[in-house]
């Protein structure tokens, strides 16, 4: 008898599967760090955590509430300032930024400035923090998200950072990294083919019309669609301690 | 050495160094947000204040609700961890507020080159998407390599405000413990306003000093305050307040349960400790209590 586990279990215990041991990782709060947390207690033990407040290999003993909480600073190898550690992004010493954001379109492009139109914005958001310089100064990007239809759009209304096109407004500069290559909910995987939002692989026992509902916009299939290799059940254990000693809504 | 001291009360501190219409860093990442100052900043009624920094706080939020803003140029602002900014997003929903939507990097390098005396500063951020179409960053050819890089101007802020550790009568502050940006926007600005949780002797920072973060003859104003980056935290003395946030969601989300609460317990006080003193002392006992320890602190008479 297979229990399924929850989306949030999901979300965080497929999300850590994207990193791999050894990795450098640059880490937003919220669900981007409780994936790396996972990924540390199992498979990745010697990824290196580091925060933008300037925390580098920290091992927080329960998941922070902001990159600057005291838990960061508990368990951790160095404190840097903010740019020190943007400093060894900029230089591209990490492997993978793990981003979330209020909204992901077509193209990967995320939204966490505003709702509605930027200048008379219906909701304003908190804006991009670090997201844009991981998205385009980190080797490679995974964009987490919740699955809720009206976080995938067809467009975002504000691209605080750029998609898997990469730059419209830099001109002629090319961005360091390679943008989010791809994005991970607790019903799928997509890739990015061509630049667009392709599905890749099925979560076990969740089928397409599933994984792609209240999309606003018709999502390309991968020629072979895959399945995930169902979570463990460490793999389970692990995330559902993470999510609780995290205490909020991952999802 | 009378003449050398620069310690003052906070209210006098900011009468002498904050006027109307500045451009204000504030300091703190995560810890030492200089909650007091602001405090006393909307006390003093202070207002079209510019308010700058990268990852911007709660504290940002209470300036806003207070009317001391008009501008904000930051490269994020929430409540961490708990979601939006709710003054700060019903202020620009209507347009009372300007934003200057940076990001975090690109707001540390615009300090980092005030710190440094130059007029910008190369950099590969700030690339695709929507963000650089509504900031003024613009593209230079590295006159080495002929690399097209992404150039962000110098931010030189009127007056940085920040809370430490210790310092000295002196100026000497010692700040222990996660910075963030708190020393590129202190340097780049004009003037440094410093409190702290215990002023020590010479002596005392002296025998470290290697953890003086600013010289004193950098520093206008220091000023004794316990408990000034309350609800914030300070390692070696209280640890944060995470209730505090989640109180500023609810409390934050009306206007009018925000004005009652500035009034009460900001306008119509004395000073920060007495604002401090209408909170339930076991709580305040328990953050102390949960702090980092720092056995450095402890060298000199510290805690």
């Amino acid at each position: 008898m297979t229990v399924i586990p929850s989306e949030a279990v999901r979300l965080v215990g497929y999300g850590a599967r994207e990193i791999s041991d050894g990795e450098v990782l640059f880490v937003g709060i919220g669900v981007p760090s409780l994936a790396a947390l996972v990924a540390r207690r199992l498979h990745a033990p010697s990824s290196v955590l580091v925060y933008e407040s300037g925390a580098i290999d920290a091992v927080p003993p329960v998941p922070p509430l902001s990159t600057g909480s005291p838990s960061v600073v508990e368990d951790t190898g160095m404190l840097a300032s903010c740019l020190g550690v943007f400093a060894m992004l900029q230089q591209g010493s990490f492997d993978l930024g793990l981003l979330s954001a209020a909204q992901v379109d077509r193209y990967g492009n995320l939204n966490s400035t505003a709702l509605g139109a930027y200048e008379k914005p219906k909701v304003r958001l908190v804006g991009s923090g670090g997201a844009h310089d991981i998205a385009v100064l980190a080797r490679a990007a995974v964009i987490l998200m919740p699955h809720d239809p009206r976080r995938f759009v067809p467009e975002v209304d504000f691209a605080t950072s750029p998609g898997s096109y990469g730059s419209t407004g830099g001109g002629a500069v090319a961005a360091r990294g390679s943008g989010p290559g791809c994005v991970v909910t607790p019903r799928a995987r997509f890739t990015f083919e061509a630049g667009e939002l392709t599905l890749d692989a099925l979560v076990d026992g969740v089928d397409e019309s599933t994984a792609l509902e209240g999309f606003g916009w018709s999502v390309p299939c991968a020629a072979r669609l895959g399945q995930l290799t169902p979570l463990s059940d460490s793999e389970i254990a692990v995330a559902s301690d993470v999510l609780e000693s995290w205490g909020r809504d991952a999802v | 050495m009378e003449s050398t001291s620069k310690r003052m009360s906070l209210a006098e501190a900011v009468r002498q160094n904050i006027s109307d219409g500045q451009v204000v860093f504030v300091g703190g990442f995560g810890q030492c947000i200089p909650f007091a100052v602001g405090h006393e900043i909307i006390r003093q009624g202070r207002k079209d204040l510019t308010l700058c920094r990268s990852g911007a706080d709660i504290l940002f939020d209470l300036l806003i609700a207070a009317g001391t803003t008009r501008k904000v140029i930051a490269g994020y602002v929430g409540n961490p961890g708990v979601g939006l900014a709710h003054a700060f997003r019903r202020a620009v929903q209507s347009g009372e507020i300007e934003v200057e939507d940076w990001t975090n990097f690109s707001l540390v390098l615009r300090l980092h080159a005030g710190a440094l005396g130059i007029p910008y500063i190369p950099t590969a951020t700030l690339i695709g998407g929507d963000t650089p179409d509504h900031v003024d960053v613009r593209s230079i050819e590295c006159p080495f390599t002929g690399e097209v890089l992404r150039a962000v101007p110098a931010l030189r802020p009127d007056v940085a405000i920040v809370h430490a550790q210790r310092a000295d009568e002196d100026g000497n502050v010692q700040l222990f413990g996660l910075t963030g940006d708190t020393l590129d926007g202190a340097f780049a600005s004009r003037c440094i306003i410093a409190t702290v949780e215990e002023i020590v002797p010479r002596s005392v920072i002296r025998q470290m000093p290697d953890r003086t973060v600013f010289p004193g003859f950098r520093v206008a104003a220091v000023a004794h305050v316990p408990w000034g980056a309350y609800p914030s935290y300070v390692d070696g003395h209280y640890t944060r307040d995470d209730q505090a946030y989640s109180e500023w969601d609810e409390l934050a989300r009306s206007n009018e349960r925000l004005s009652t609460y500035i009034d009460a317990d900001i306008r119509r006080v004395e000073g920060f400790a007495e604002t401090m003193s209408l909170i339930d002392k076991q709580r305040l006992d328990a953050l102390r209590e949960a702090r980092r320890r720092l056995p450095e602190l402890s060298q000199g008479g510290g805690i």
